[in-house]
């Protein structure tokens, strides 16, 4: 049985990756809600978005909490061209989105993902690389906090929680979460469904991106290409927990998701406890689909 | 020209049938380097009819086959290294443990439809990476190193027999009544429940039996390249290689996983040579590229848009 | 030869929406029985816990005696229990005669050569009228020509009872009358029992023997066709209009 001040200390350390991981995934959450499929690049749009972090530092010396708006704007293109690249065809006056479809989808974007993985390896250096910025730490109690971990923390929720006052509070946040719902209503009120899905897939793109950059800072050692494949899985698991849709559920799923990990690994170590954590999907799929958020 | 009605069985089976006896035949005389190759095909052909008869089948996207694969070769590993057996005898145990996994993976996860089943197939290989990591059995991951002797025509003939179950069973199932069940599955799962198809048993079955190919052909695999690694083992890039070739061959078809298998090797080699990390660009643009425009594959698509090709090719 | 159904204190809930509270019927002898009720009285979600597509959260039902509310729709179909959808779902990518053969393939019959089940379909499609749009894609046909695509799968199962689930919904008067004499002709000839989900009260009133009237999920009313009509709680819950419609 660990120190309680060991597992206080990894309790925190979950809660503030937590954060971070819940900015990956509303991405992806926000994606789902408008297209009604998954991206199965999205990890490595991550893994671009903690490169271009990385880049940033290295060419102008950004840290990780400038670049991370950066990301964000780059993210919105990128988002409009994968619109119009890989949805906007099946999506296309559609009511909602068929099995076939579906399937196209996720193909297509398992193509991407093996493209751009890829393409990275070739480009980018094939060592792991990191970003140099250690703000310092921050003593609470007994806790020792790196500052640069609790920046990123904060700078998450506030993107979720801007998110969320965006899609309840804007026009066309509104009439993004009206599409994810009820494309026909949309067209009923005079909205443009091609303009909506478009903008509200850029919107999931840059959070991803942005989320990438701060990522990154608990990265020293470890921005990768490589890394797409472990943060595109936690991305789906965590909008599954959350609940697909649900504004604060990528939130809720990322905290639990690595609180579940940093927590469990001190009692079981860390690979059972990242296998533990995965299969967490799998009961949740099966006794509460819609989340653990009512 | 109207071509004769074959009796009984089709054109394409004839034309793949006919050259794997073809193979088998002249396989004692073809030299070791070429030998070598193809035996390597073959195995990815394999793998790729093992995940047609889910994927391509169903059109339930499993991204985790991969640990079907890796169940075969830790069973190849460990029934050579530490049970003495021969490789042979691990290959069965191989597809045997694979279609006790598989049973056990699909009973779950066969409940979730498209894009939720899509998901946790994603994560399965991962949860079984960490959790052989951990595995005193299999000393905690890391890995096991085989001596087997260097017997390429014994590789061959071994794959040569999963392959020819692995058509002969595409064929049966998908000419007879489960063909029709399937596709109803496929079209629309509630409907075929309706009319009395019981689709959680047919999509079990077919699952099974992909595992249990994808188990064998993994234990073939891990008996050429005599050693079994966790983190290759579980590696996706299988899943997405096996994935790339029935896309562009042609899910559900009897000649698509075959096609795609050829394609997807050549492509690779080719590009290998040129530079690495390069081959598995192309392959991500070649699966866009049909993806969106002809998501029927090779085959798929020549059958839709040429009827005289319906006839022979499937 | 046609299963008696019976469904004692039906009660399905979904989360807090009370969909069914409390329904018993008896279903079956080739009798035809009627459905009816305002929208959203829990019409459909009683017949597809009868079908076996939902589990009913309390209540039983049985078939000839043996409890089958645990029973997945496929296997119902082997007791000779078949429904129809709503909207149609027919197989888009096979043809007309595919279709009905899959239901002889997996109904009752279990037809294992497709050959023979192909041959057969003809027949069925010929008894709904659609033999001559039997090798063409479902998805060229016509909403009321998916109907009867529908309606002659549910009948290629070897159903005995059928569960219609407004099978009469959205057709002209034409097609109406024209629908409503072919199931009179297939009825007369096949002898199933049915339960018809309606809201087309002159399809309803013309061919039920029995009818049963449900409003938020209860039972308000139960009887002949003339007894319904006439019943005031029947008339409230329908506000008067559509009941005075179904002069037959």
């Amino acid at each position: 049985m660990p120190e309680p001040t060991v597992l206080v200390t990894d309790l925190a350390f979950g809660l503030l990756l937590g954060c971070v991981f819940a900015v990956i995934a509303h991405g992806l959450n926000l994606i789902w809600g408008v297209a009604k499929v998954v991206n199965v690049a999205h990890g490595e749009f991550i893994m671009l978005g903690a490169y271009g972090a990385y880049f940033l530092n290295l060419w102008f010396g950004f840290n990780p909490l400038l670049s991370a708006p950066v990301d964000a704007a780059i993210g919105l293109g990128v988002g409009v061209l994968f619109y119009f690249g890989f949805l906007h065809r099946e999506l296309r006056g559609k009511e909602s989105i068929g099995l076939q479809s579906e399937m196209v989808t996720l193909v297509s974007t398992f193509g991407l993902a093996l493209l751009i993985g890829n393409l990275a390896l070739l480009l980018f250096s094939p060592n792991f690389v990191g970003i140099p910025w250690s703000p310092g730490f921050v003593r609470v109690g007994f806790l020792q906090l790196p500052l640069g971990a609790l920046y990123v923390g904060v700078a998450s929720v506030a993107i979720i929680a801007l998110s969320h006052v965006f899609l309840s509070r804007t026009y066309l946040g509104n009439a993004i979460r009206a599409y994810s719902q009820d494309i026909p209503a949309t067209q009923l009120m005079g909205i443009n469904p091609t303009s909506v899905a478009a903008i509200g897939t850029a919107l999931g793109f840059s959070i991803t991106m942005a989320g990438g950059a701060l990522l990154s800072v608990w990265l020293p050692t470890g921005i990768h290409p490589t890394m797409a494949a472990l943060y595109a899985p936690i991305s789906f698991v965590i909008v599954v927990l959350g609940g697909p849709g649900k504004m604060w559920g990528s939130l809720v799923g990322g905290i639990s998701l690595a609180v579940i990990i940093d927590v469990g690994q001190a009692f079981v170590g860390l690979s059972l406890a990242t296998a533990i954590a995965f299969l967490t999907l799998i009961p949740i799929l099966l006794f509460r689909p819609e989340g653990i958020l009512r | 020209m109207k071509l004769p009605k074959l009796p009984v069985y089709g054109p394409s089976l004839w034309g793949l049938g006919g050259s794997l006896l073809l193979l088998g035949g002249v396989a004692p005389w073809i030299p070791v380097f070429p030998l070598i190759i193809l035996v390597n095909l073959l195995i990815f052909a394999a793998l790729a009819y093992s995940l047609n008869l889910i994927t391509g089948l169903t059109g339930y996207v499993n991204f985790g086959h991969v640990v079907f694969m890796a169940v075969g070769a830790y069973s190849l590993g460990y029934s050579v290294e530490t049970l003495r057996w021969h490789p042979l005898g691990g290959v069965a145990l191989g597809a045997l443990t694979a279609l006790v996994v598989s049973l056990g993976i699909g009973a779950v996860t066969l409940r979730f439809r498209g894009v939720y089943f899509a998901i946790a197939s994603l994560v399965t290989p991962l949860a079984g990476l960490n959790i052989v990591l951990v595995l005193p059995a299999l000393d905690d991951g890391q890995g096991i190193v085989l001596n087997p002797a260097f017997e390429p025509l014994s590789w061959f003939y071994t794959i040569w027999i999963i392959i020819a179950a692995e058509v002969g069973l595409t064929y049966w199932i998908t000419h007879g009544r489960l063909g029709y069940g399937i596709r109803a599955i496929k079209s629309d799962e509630d409907a075929a429940k309706s009319l009395g198809v019981n689709a959680p048993h047919l999509k079990l079955f077919l699952f099974a039996l992909s595992g249990l190919f994808a188990g064998a052909a993994g234990g073939v695999y891990a008996w050429t390249t005599s050693g079994v690694f966790p983190y290759a083992a579980f590696d996706l890039t299988f899943s997405l290689l096996m994935l790339a070739m029935i896309v562009i061959g042609g899910m559900g078809t009897l000649l698509g996983p075959m096609i795609g298998a050829v394609i997807v090797n050549l492509l690779s080699r080719f590009f290998l040579a040129i530079f690495i990390g390069t081959q598995f660009i192309i392959i991500g643009l070649v699966v866009i590229v049909i993806a969106l425009f002809i998501p029927e594959g090779i085959v798929g698509t020549l059958r839709k848009y040429v009827p005289e090709l319906r006839r022979i090719l499937e | 030869m046609s299963p008696t159904l019976e469904a004692s204190g039906i009660h399905k809930y979904f989360g807090g929406v009370k969909a069914v509270q409390g329904v018993s019927l008896t279903l079956g002898g080739g009798r035809i029985v009627g459905l009816i009720g305002p929208n959203g009285s829990g019409k459909s979600t009683l017949l597809n816990v009868l079908a076996g597509v939902e589990k009913p959260t309390k209540g039983t039902v049985t078939v000839d005696g043996r409890r089958v509310d645990r029973w997945p729709a496929h296997r119902m179909v082997g007791l000779g229990i078949a429904k129809t959808h709503q909207i149609p779902k027919p197989f888009l990518a096979m043809t007309g005669r595919e279709n009905v053969a899959v239901a002889m393939m997996y109904g009752r019959r279990r037809e294992a050569e497709p050959a023979a089940a192909l041959e057969e379909s003809l027949r069925i499609l010929a008894l709904v009228g659609l033999e001559g749009r039997a090798d063409t894609p479902a998805s060229n046909l016509s909403v009321q020509q998916r109907k009867r695509l529908e309606f002659a799968r549910a009948l290629a199962t070897g159903a005995s009872l059928l569960l219609l689930d407004e099978i009469f919904a959205g057709l002209s008067p034409e097609e109406l009358r024209d629908a409503i004499s072919l199931f009179t002709r297939v009825q007369k000839e096949l002898g199933f029992g049915a339960l018809v989900v309606e809201h087309v009260m002159q399809a309803v009133m013309t061919l039920s023997d029995h009818v049963v009237v449900i409003e938020e999920g209860r039972k308000i009313a139960e009887g002949s066709p003339k007894e319904v009509v006439e019943n005031p709680a029947v008339i409230e819950a329908y506000l008067g209009t559509e009941a005075t419609d179904a002069a037959p």
